[in-house]
């Protein structure tokens, strides 16, 4: 993935110039290499959404509502986690808050950030 | 001199009479309606009170006389109890004594627990009430310990660990006192965990049997797991037994086993989903009646068990009431087991009807397909039952049940077996995809009248969301029961008209019950949101219902 991006890169010196001096065949590879990159990334993406997706319903539906869906506040709705709450989220996850038990030990780094992926692809605010 | 030591010799004579209650009082509760005693109200567990004070006249005049913040917002499912002017109840976090005629605490003793109890607490942090017998306040804890209090002060007595949350373990219902012992059941059965019901002695905690309800291999029951009696699990046992004292028998309802996923446990299953007929001073199972064999649809056979004596076919019969979670209405001989009549009280499709002979239900073919197969299915009713784990209750002046149901069905479809093969005790375990089917008139529940020999509604008022409270029916001629929305209801026992209502701050999920004092009768039920329906599953009908519990208390207003 890296050297796709490092083939793309534009020569800095130039500018904009190099696509005047430059193929029209490079323009499109380089285009294509943009493409394939942020498709790879957002599959990756897919694949963290739905991984958490599957963890969510294990471990935190019970409470937090199946789909994200919360009633009455009971629990927390996660929907309402922000792009810069990330911290918060993990702390609570780790260790607990209020009713909420404690999940060290039993999610992995990766699971959270899969579940974080999930929430945050179902959050009020983008 | 002389009375003073006499006074002295009668204290140390009867130490408990102020704050104590013997084994009489609790054989004697359905007459002293003054007072309950006992989570059912009774040991038949009928929640009928005698009381005809507040009836369907006076009713209009019914007013809050106090009520009590519960400083918890997990919900509140707890049956109050209520002895000699002072209410007993139980949240997740503390067990509290309330003056009954002014609500100011007495005292509130704080209930804590590690951090990772709650992983395998499935369905509502709650806890659903106490039993007191001399002189103590019982009752479980999440993380899965039995406590006494001093009815007096609040201070603890003893305190027994259980059960571990490591094992799926933890504890949410009422013990009962039967036959001077202390009886409680555990919750897990999502979780992997082994059920038990078990007994302590009241007076210093030792435990006296643990009655398992899943067998390991050569046990009685054993070769009705015949893929993995090994590791059979589920059977948990997460509400409480109603007790005959004539025939020495403690009926306690089983529930599901695990995963619910059943590709990979063929066989009956037993004793999940069963009716136990337990002696309480040994553990001893005098007989079982198993109601969904090899369930794959947490057919959970939790839902309250009611004794009655009904007359049938001209002749009285001591039966045993059960609406079934499978949406059968279940009655028994109580001292055999043996069944007497099974009818849907609710709209059934997983099976065609119980055979009379052997009490097993006729599948349906799609029952048997999703037993086998990972294909979707569709039936009814939903996993969350035709009722779930409040308490419904009945009028022996007219063998009518009353039962809040929940009304609608599901789509189903297991996971393949790789996805629960290698589950362990504290993982989830479910292995299947559900979605709700809701009926197109957007009513989720009902609360109905129901004839236990039939099944049949006698009268049925729809709600968009299931109630998810107890119910209470008095000789005014009321049925009281609660809304998640926030109010609580007095209902026309006869003709289903709703008579009063009164809007609670937050949605009801407790038991109502009614007591007397100084001749004056007395209406009390928790208000407090929660439970597996509110926290699980979508329902813009409680969009706006904030949680936070009280406890409340009614009386007539003076004309």
């Amino acid at each position: 993935m890296t050297g796709a991006y490092r083939a793309c890169r534009p020569p800095l010196a130039g500018g904009l110039a190099f696509l005047r001096h430059r193929s029209r065949g490079r323009v499109v590879l380089c285009a294509l290499c943009l493409l394939v990159a942020a498709s790879a990334h957002a599959l990756a993406q897919d694949e963290a959404v739905a991984s958490g997706e599957r963890l969510y319903a294990k471990y935190c539906s019970n409470c937090h509502g199946d789909d994200l869906q919360n009633n009455s506040g009971v629990a927390f709705d996660l929907r309402r986690l922000k792009a810069d709450e990330h911290a918060r989220f993990v702390n609570s996850v780790l260790h607990g808050k209020n009713a909420m038990p404690s999940w060290q030990g039993v999610l992995a780094p990766a699971q959270l950030d899969d579940l974080w992926a999930y929430i945050r692809a179902h959050a009020y605010e983008q | 001199m002389k009375s003073v030591l006499f006074a002295t010799l009668l204290v140390a004579a009867c130490p408990l009479t102020a704050f104590g209650q013997t084994a009489n009082d609790l054989l004697n509760a359905e007459h002293t309606p003054q007072n309950v005693l006992t989570y059912g109200m009774s040991y038949s567990q009928q929640r009928f009170s005698p009381l005809t004070q507040i009836n369907r006249q006076t009713v209009k005049r019914l007013v809050p006389a106090w009520s009590y913040s519960m400083n918890n917002n997990t919900g509140e499912e707890s049956q109050p109890l209520v002895y000699n002017g002072v209410v007993y109840i139980t949240s997740q976090n503390k067990t509290v004594a309330v003056d009954a005629l002014t609500g100011k605490a007495i005292w509130n003793t704080p209930i804590d627990y590690p951090s990772d109890t709650t992983r395998v607490v499935c369905c509502g942090i709650v806890n659903r009430g106490a039993a007191i017998y001399d002189g103590k306040v019982f009752r479980t804890t999440l993380d899965a310990r039995v406590i006494a209090l001093d009815m007096k002060t609040g201070k603890q007595i003893w305190s027994v660990k259980s059960g571990d949350a490591k094992d799926g373990i933890a504890m949410t219902g009422a013990p009962l006192i039967a036959d001077g012992v202390l009886m409680v059941g555990m919750a897990g059965a999502e979780y992997g965990s082994r059920g038990y019901v078990e007994a302590y002695d009241p007076n210093d905690g030792r435990r006296l049997w643990r009655h398992y309800t899943v067998p390991r291999p050569g046990e009685p029951g054993a070769d009705s797991w015949p893929d993995h009696a090994a590791n059979a699990s589920g059977g948990s046992s997460w509400t409480t037994g109603a007790f005959d004292p004539a025939l020495d028998l403690v009926y306690w309802g089983i529930g599901n086993p695990a995963p619910w996923n059943a590709l990979l446990r063929r066989g009956d299953d037993l004793y999940t989903n069963s009716i136990l007929a337990l002696r309480p001073k040994t553990g001893e199972v005098v007989w079982y009646f198993q109601t969904s064999p090899n369930d794959p649809f947490d057919h959970d056979n939790i839902t309250s068990i009611i004794l009655a004596d009904l007359t049938i076919d001209g002749r009285p019969a001591k039966v045993l009431l059960q609406a079934g979670r499978n949406g059968f209405y279940y009655v028994l001989d109580r001292k055999t087991g043996e069944l007497i009549a099974a009818n849907p009280y609710v709209k059934v499709t997983w099976a065609s009807g119980v055979d009379k002979e052997t009490g097993r239900p006729k599948w349906t073919e799609t029952t048997k397909k999703a037993i086998a197969y990972t294909d979707q299915i569709e039936t009814w009713p939903h996993i969350t039952g035709g009722t779930n784990w409040y308490p419904s209750s009945f009028d022996p002046r007219t063998a009518t049940a009353y039962v809040n149901t929940t009304d609608y069905g599901m789509k189903y479809q297991p996971d393949p077996v790789e996805e629960i093969k290698n589950l362990k005790p504290g993982d989830a375990y479910r292995g299947v995809k559900i979605t709700p089917i809701y009926n197109a008139d957007g009513m989720r529940g009902h609360l109905r009248a129901i004839d236990p020999l039939t099944g049949k509604s006698k009268w049925a008022i729809p709600f968009k969301s299931p109630n998810w409270a107890g119910t209470l029916v008095t000789a005014g001629g009321l049925v009281f029961t609660g809304e998640l929305t926030g109010e609580f209801i007095a209902v026309d026992s006869d003709t289903g008209k709703i008579l009063w209502q009164f809007q609670t701050p937050s949605g009801i999920i407790g038991q109502p019950v009614t007591w007397e004092h100084d001749g004056k009768q007395y209406v009390t039920v928790a208000s407090g949101t929660g439970g597996v329906y509110v926290l699980k599953t979508p329902d813009p009908n409680l969009a706006h219902v904030p949680p936070g519990g009280t406890l409340w208390t009614f009386k007539l207003m003076d004309e």
